[in-house]
């Protein structure tokens, strides 16, 4: 009977351990300090290849960094004390060179009730605040 | 901001119970699912109100009930990527209506007792 426990806890803790293996690869980072676009290359090559998913906050200009879902990121930021208005997510593509490495597309950003009915961001004031925060944060 | 469910953006929607929230949300959900390419009017309506209601409870889970932010988030995600997007989270109308529904129950269970 001891032996069957035992074998049991085992089981469970190896559930438990690839539970444990799932959430340290969704590990996120909280952009507050400049990070270069060598270290986002580094994270793309481990989660989607060419891309980094990210969630920036337009108020207190800070982003959070590779997830694989945005919600994640929107998650992260909220349990922060972010307000929710205050957050789009975007995808950084730290290889393309350009206006083309901050891709402007989500399904957090669709809000019908601001007039976002899109993946993308309308209003361009916010996305001229989001390259900014971005520029000043990525370098 | 301008919320189709205006009593409820106004502090009504925070009166209700999580499960009665949810509830109603998946009522949109099922709208929404019952509308989806056949009739574009009606389909936006109601996705655009089951978003906004979704985001009216994921401001009073920040609020009142964090643990409940990472399920919410990503089922708003999830929920654009159905309606919207490729639907790379392989999402299926009976998931949805599956999903919506034990919060129903849930919700008149609370009301019965």
């Amino acid at each position: 009977m001891t032996h069957r426990i035992s074998v049991f806890k085992r089981y469970l803790k190896s559930l438990i351990n690839d539970e444990l293996c799932c959430v340290k690869l969704k590990k996120m980072k909280l952009v507050t300090k400049k990070i270069t676009k060598k270290e986002l290359a580094e994270m793309a090559g481990k989660m989607f290849g060419n891309l980094v998913k990210a969630v920036v906050d337009i108020e207190k200009k800070v982003i959070a960094v590779d997830m694989p879902m945005h919600a994640d990121g929107e998650k992260l930021l909220l349990g922060k004390g972010s307000r929710q208005e205050a957050l789009w997510g975007i995808n950084l593509h730290p290889n393309e060179t350009g206006k083309g490495w901050i891709e402007f597309d989500s399904m957090i950003n669709i809000r019908p009730h601001f007039d976002n009915l899109t993946r993308g961001i309308n209003d361009s004031k916010t996305r001229e605040k989001i390259i900014k925060i971005v520029s000043d944060l990525v370098g | 901001m301008a919320f189709q469910h205006k009593q409820l953006a106004e502090g009504g929607w925070e009166k209700l119970t999580f499960f009665e929230q949810m509830g109603n949300i998946g009522s949109e959900v099922s709208r929404a699912l019952n509308w989806h390419n056949k009739d574009k009017t009606n389909f936006q309506a109601a996705f655009n109100r089951t978003l906004e209601l979704l985001w009216l409870t994921i401001n009073w889970a920040q609020k009142n009930d964090p643990v409940k932010l990472k399920e919410l988030t990503r089922v708003y995600e999830a929920l654009g990527d159905y309606f919207v997007g490729e639907n790379q989270y392989q999402t299926s109308t009976k998931f949805w209506q599956d999903y919506f529904l034990a919060f129903g129950i849930a919700a008149r269970r609370e009301t019965l007792r």
